[in-house]
């Protein structure tokens, strides 16, 4: 049995949405590796960021469906990571973003994240979505609020400790 | 082109499959898996197994499940963590299938298979401890060498597998 790794290709007015290659390991590492991602599991060194580059795309094989890289039009680089999660543990699928440096203040969180939520409703055709943020990230915070969605409730993940899990406008609101 | 499917005589070797996280995830909760840093949780497990399926869209090669009557109860084949060497692993998950020499036999297709494709040597991190691994890895060929282990890898020693070269 071959096992086909069918992640589609989304267009938003600014950005494409494609599946990670191997080619994105250097942006993804270096993001990972920074500051910036201390509300999302880092810093973490370059060996461990292969391995969660590797399960962001093996996502797609187990759930068929994962997140995006996220690229400008005209440019293959990534610049973010955005889409569709349901690994173990976490308490409901949820919509989850990371903007690597240079590509926040833009409003590409936002323009991605409303592509990928369309795509889960839409094509996916779920119910809710969620999104789970440290209590610390105002600026993923403000991406949430953009996009509608407003603070459900806490919750303990094993491995990024207390979160707030926020919950966004359902297909129908959103029509 | 590596083969997503390879066949011995007792196993099918094929890409990871969502229907084998339980099967996994017992293995990766149990105490089989102290010889690679665990035993993990089942989020853990999870992660584990994503990257073991993305490994292979990312590379377009990666670790085999084996599959015994079956059922899936280990994996095998090469792991490419960084620009350096792959390196060849093995595992039972269940220590029900020790014993019978599965694990010789599907390590020995898989090298067979990479051999055929051109791939001159790999590597093998194995800790100190683990008998029944090591005695694979001589099996199918492999030396031990004096190199370090990773710093994810601490402690493990290293062998080598070396396509032959022709007199």
């Amino acid at each position: 049995m071959t096992v086909t790794f069918a992640a589609p290709t989304l267009e938003t007015e600014r950005l494409i949405l494609r599946p990670p290659q191997a080619s994105d390991f250097d942006a993804y590492a270096a993001f990972f590796a920074s500051d910036r991602a201390k509300f999302v599991g880092g810093p973490i060194p370059s060996e461990r960021s292969w391995r969660t580059l590797a399960q962001e795309a093996g996502h797609w094989v187990l759930r068929g469906y994962g997140r995006w890289i996220v690229t400008e039009k005209g440019n293959d680089a990534a610049i973010g990571i955005i889409g569709l999660w349901y690994p173990e543990g976490f308490p409901e699928n949820e919509l989850g973003w990371d903007l690597f440096d240079g590509a926040t203040g833009k409003g590409y969180a936002t323009e991605a994240g409303r592509a990928a939520r369309d795509y889960a409703y839409n094509t996916l055709r779920w119910t809710t979505l969620t999104s789970m943020i440290d209590p610390a990230n105002r600026a993923s915070a403000a991406v949430a609020t953009r996009l509608g969605a407003t603070y459900d409730y806490d919750f303990e993940h094993e491995r990024f400790g207390p979160v707030q899990i926020w919950r966004h406008p359902g297909p129908e609101e959103l029509i | 082109m590596i083969a997503e499917t390879l066949s011995t005589a007792r196993l099918t070797l094929r890409k990871p499959l969502a229907g084998d996280v339980p099967a996994y995830t017992a293995y990766c909760m149990s105490d089989r898996a102290g010889f690679v840093g665990g035993p993990f949780t089942e989020a853990q497990a999870f992660e584990k197994y994503c990257a073991m399926a993305g490994h292979w869209a990312l590379r377009g090669y990666g670790r085999y499940v084996m599959v015994h009557n079956g059922a899936p109860i280990g994996h095998v084949g090469p792991l490419g963590i960084d620009a350096g060497q792959p390196e060849m692993t093995w595992t039972l998950w269940d220590g029900a299938a020790e014993g019978k020499g599965l694990a010789t036999e599907a390590a020995t297709a898989v090298w067979d298979h990479l051999r055929a494709q051109d791939w001159p040597e790999m590597i093998i991190r194995i800790l100190p401890d683990n008998a029944a691994s090591i005695a694979i890895a001589r099996r199918i060929g492999a030396t031990q060498t004096d190199e370090a282990a990773p710093a994810w890898y601490e402690g493990a020693l290293t062998f080598r597998l070396r396509r032959e070269v022709p007199a």
